[in-house]
């Protein structure tokens, strides 16, 4: 009980943060709701967590909800990582390009 | 027929004069891109009176060679050449490389350490990061050459063209090796020496080219 209300406070101080983050106008609308739905999913699973547990058991597999919430925030958390490396390899491209446009305009 | 040569430098003041002066007499012009140099390379080169290109953010190698290559086809050049900055490539070698161009025997000649002429390459190199290197090709690209990563080549105008390197990391020589493929140049392997001063590529750095290799695939 006292792990679910933690982890709500920390859901609720990074909501907080996402609709100060909105409000300043340093997200757009797309990241506002991506962002959202992720959290606003993970409290539901700390919610319900018991309910998941139950779920799980109901379809066979073993072990805690947590475990499979663990698992799928790091899958998440991965894919994250990796559009974001995505992301910044096509900045450095664009950076690549506008600094050979800048060195020939030079001479 | 204009030659020119591309030389991408990155704080090569020690030898940067010295590579200038060995390849003037081979080639009709020469163009350094100093790439964001901490050092005195692009001033040293600019008091050699050749043309200097200067990247302000440091770019990588794959990036200074595109900038220099889009440079020299802009200045009408016929033939270019990609030689490095560190007084390892002989000079003298540029003949046999512009050689086959000249005589219509290919449109991209490639300067290999492994077919005959003696190089000091250090164990490491020839016995394990070669071997993955041409290993890599071959799974990549499906390329089979002697020489998988060497920076000495030269390109004829149309072929220089068709060629974008947008590895702008040392991943530029396979990325190269690749386009020329795909294209269908003509490719000739010519045998040069590279005398190495110091160690240069780690296997760390081969390993960053496999890196980027496979972000390269993903992102195009």
């Amino acid at each position: 009980m006292l792990q679910q209300i933690l982890a709500l406070i920390i859901i609720i101080f990074f909501l907080i943060r996402l609709f100060g983050q909105k409000r300043k106008k340093e997200i757009n609308a797309k990241e506002f709701l991506v962002w959202l739905i992720f959290w606003l999913l993970a409290a539901i699973a700390i919610i319900f967590i018991k309910q998941i547990d139950q779920l799980i058991a109901w379809l066979g597999f073993s072990g805690a909800a947590i475990n499979i919430l663990t698992y799928i925030v790091v899958l998440i958390l991965v894919y994250i990582v990796f559009r974001m490396r995505l992301t910044m390899a096509k900045m450095d491209k664009n950076i690549t390009e506008l600094t050979r446009i800048v060195a020939r305009r030079k001479n | 027929m204009k030659i020119t040569c591309v030389i991408p430098a990155f704080n090569e003041e020690k030898h940067i004069t010295q590579v200038i002066a060995q390849v003037r007499p081979f080639v009709q012009e020469i163009i350094v891109v100093d790439d964001c140099s901490q050092d005195k390379t692009a001033a040293l080169a600019k008091q050699s009176g050749v043309i200097v290109i200067q990247h302000a953010i440091n770019r990588g190698q794959g990036a200074s060679l595109q900038t220099g290559t889009e440079h020299a086809l802009d200045r009408q050049a016929d033939i270019i050449v990609h030689f490095d900055a560190d007084n390892q490539f002989q000079a003298k070698e540029i003949t046999d490389i512009i050689e086959p161009i000249i005589q219509g025997q290919a449109e991209a000649v490639l300067g290999s350490r492994f077919l005959g002429k003696k190089s000091n390459l250090p164990w490491q190199k020839k016995y394990l990061i070669m071997p993955l290197a041409r290993l890599v090709n071959r799974i990549f690209f499906n390329i089979n050459l002697s020489d998988p990563q060497s920076g000495f080549r030269a390109l004829n105008r149309a072929t220089a063209q068709k060629i974008k390197i947008t590895n702008d990391g040392m991943a530029h020589c396979s990325e190269i090796l690749y386009q020329l493929f795909k294209n269908k140049i003509k490719v000739k392997e010519v045998p040069i020496t590279v005398v190495y001063h110091q160690y240069g590529q780690k296997f760390s750095g081969g390993l960053q080219i496999i890196k980027d290799l496979i972000i390269q695939k993903i992102i195009k």
